[in-house]
């Protein structure tokens, strides 16, 4: 069995910047694997047996690459990083297009090719599911686990207001619905095993993608302006120490509202 | 049009070839025929299961109100199911629905991505609207996208705001960075937005005529579902109420989720969270306030230890008054509150219940 995980790097804090074009601005950011992909690296590494193989990909800038690291520490055998210049910029659109280019180039015929739920940067969630469209083959959203059986994969998903079980088709595009808020720690043993692991580099012309099929020239969508929202609120800031004091100040709040 | 089939020949325009690629360039340029002729909005409609039978998701309403006002054109509406959706009928057509396609057929009844998604591009193809809107729910989420990419069109997820310049749609979403919304346009025909439930007013339903459609469709794989279960979710929503009692991350201490039930319980309101606690499995993502949660607009709503992340902070940015608790004097809540209490969050809460118990 292989599994193919896709991973992003995001930005480690909130406080992010955006250039003329609406775009973000990543330099001086401290980055970090996105927690969400994290987590369905680790969960899927859970149902793993013994000579499966575990590939991970990123499209990204170079710098990408520490992302990925992390991904080889976390149990992941080989690791491809999708970076052009021309890549910058891709809408959801776009991005969906590199992904499934890499897949039918260098990942075919997958077991399984996981998501996380959505980048804390971005947080649409619509990329998975725009690669299982254009791939052609079965989505299964919000997945909360993954258990294999002699007669293959069976998924819980977990739509809010419905939980389904459903079997898995070889080669579908699974989401994970979830996050591990504490992280995991990779072993000492696993990082120095990390180290002599692969990155392959791929850029657009390894893709087989013309230039007008990838990043902002390759988006549907385009940022026209973009707004400051500006607060309309009458701000009283009242510092207090006294949590008694605080408390009644908002209890004659909620009382003004009766 | 016997032995004619759509767009496999190039030597007429009478049998409607759905791609203008395959014309004689010559025509393209003659005639204009690259122009989409793209028009009108079809939005899906989403149905949740009531106590009779199936309802009109609120989201789904709102759409169909606002395509109303946003078009000149006609109005389509999707909706899956059997015979038992044919009540919502006159609903439909009283928020202004011209046309209506139910879509009937076996294992069409039970929502699934992928042939809700080839469905809809059939029916897309038929049509040919310039805009598609569903609601930014758990399935609309993942069927857009779905959809956008079966029929190689541009989405917008998540919009906070719809307008219209005739047929071209700006749409607009709040952006990451900073207090910043983007509008964003889509460069070509389909348009696709997701829409958040309560960015337009539920419309009323009025006395209204309207056209319904079967369309068969068969799926053509197997839907692998061994069970459907119901989540008991409690009735209540956070959309609905009037006073929010939030927590955020600065809540340290589990039990100060108690102390906040207790406490919404005697003022009338409910607990919501931002996304933190949601990860930590405290509260359920029903829950949860903010871009990946849901969009409230209460009287008031009191954020205790939450930092005021620009995600969280668009989901709450249509209530009334705001009052921030949080020790942390630069957090930046603080710069969207009314009032803004600069203490710990629990301590404030804990005292908030105790005094409300002594006034019974």
């Amino acid at each position: 069995m292989r599994y193919v995980v896709a991973v992003k790097q995001v930005p480690d804090t909130m406080e992010m910047s955006v250039d003329e074009n609406g775009s973000l601005v990543r330099a001086g950011v401290p980055s970090v694997l996105n927690p969400y992909d994290e987590y369905a690296l680790v969960k899927i590494r859970g149902i793993m047996d013994d000579g499966d193989e575990l590939v991970v990909f990123t499209m990204g800038p170079p710098q990408a690459e520490a992302a990925l690291r992390r991904c080889l520490q976390l149990g992941a055998d080989r690791a491809y990083l999708l970076t052009d210049p021309a890549f910058a910029g891709a809408d959801v659109w776009a991005t969906a297009r590199v992904l499934t280019a890499f897949i039918g180039k260098f990942e075919p015929g997958a077991s399984l090719y996981i998501f996380g739920r959505q980048a804390i940067d971005g947080d649409t969630g619509q990329v998975p599911y725009e690669v299982a469209g254009l791939m052609g083959v079965r989505q299964f959203a919000y997945v909360d686990s993954l258990e294999s059986d002699d007669d293959g994969i069976l998924a819980v998903q977990d739509y809010g207001d419905m939980v389904r079980r459903v079997r898995v088709p070889e080669g579908s595009v699974v989401s994970f619905g979830s996050v591990d808020p504490n992280g995991v720690f990779p072993s000492i043993q696993d990082r120095l095993d990390a180290e002599s692991k692969e990155i392959v580099r791929l850029d657009r012309v390894a893709l087989g993608l013309g230039l007008y099929s990838v990043g902002l020239k390759g988006s549907l969508t385009r940022i026209v302006s973009t707004r400051t929202v500006t607060s309309a609120r009458r701000n009283r800031k009242v510092e207090i120490r006294d949590p008694a004091k605080g408390a009644g100040f908002i209890i004659d709040e909620l009382e003004a509202l009766r | 049009m016997s032995g004619c089939e759509g767009g496999s020949c190039s030597t007429c325009s009478t049998c409607g070839s759905d791609d203008p690629d395959r014309l004689p360039p010559g025509m393209l340029a003659a005639y204009n025929l690259n122009q989409s002729t793209a028009d009108g909005i079809l939005v899906w409609v989403e149905t949740v299961q009531g106590p009779d039978g199936p309802e009109v998701a609120a989201v789904s309403a709102e759409l169909l109100g606002a395509a109303r006002k946003l078009s000149d054109g006609r109005v389509f509406a999707v909706v899956f199911g059997g015979l038992e959706v044919k009540p919502l009928y006159p609903q439909l057509f009283g928020y202004g629905v011209d046309t209506l396609y139910h879509v009937r057929g076996k294992g069409m009844e039970t929502y699934r991505p992928e042939p809700y998604a080839d469905c809809m591009a059939s029916l897309v193809r038929r049509i040919e609207p310039a805009t598609i809107l569903m609601g930014a729910t758990s399935r609309g989420r993942e069927l857009a996208p779905r959809l956008a990419a079966v029929l190689g069109t541009g989405l917008t997820a998540d919009c906070t705001g719809l307008t219209a310049d005739r047929r071209r749609m700006v749409m607009t979403r709040p952006a990451f960075g900073g207090n910043l919304t983007a509008d964003i346009e889509c460069s070509k025909f389909p348009q696709m937005a997701t829409v958040r439930q309560g960015t337009f007013p539920r419309p009323p339903v009025e006395e209204g005529v309207g056209t319904a459609i079967y369309w068969q469709y068969e799926p053509d794989c197997e839907s692998g579902i061994l069970s459907d279960e119901k989540v008991a979710e409690s009735s209540e929503d956070i959309r609905d109420a009037r006073i929010l009692i939030s927590l955020g991350d600065g809540i340290r201490d589990r039990s100060l989720i108690d102390v906040a039930e207790s406490v919404a319980s005697k003022v009338g309101g409910m607990v919501s969270c931002s996304r933190s606690l949601v990860e930590r499995g405290w509260m359920p993502r029903s829950r949860q306030v903010g871009m990946s949660g849901r969009n409230v607009a209460p009287e008031l709503y009191i954020a205790f230890g939450i930092s005021g992340a620009v995600q969280h902070r668009t989901g709450m940015s249509g209530a009334k008054r705001v009052i921030a608790v949080n020790s942390d004097p630069d957090a930046p809540i603080h710069g969207f509150a009314d009032l803004s209490l600069i203490a710990d969050a629990g301590d404030v809460l804990r005292e908030m219940d105790r005094a409300l118990s002594k006034k019974g």
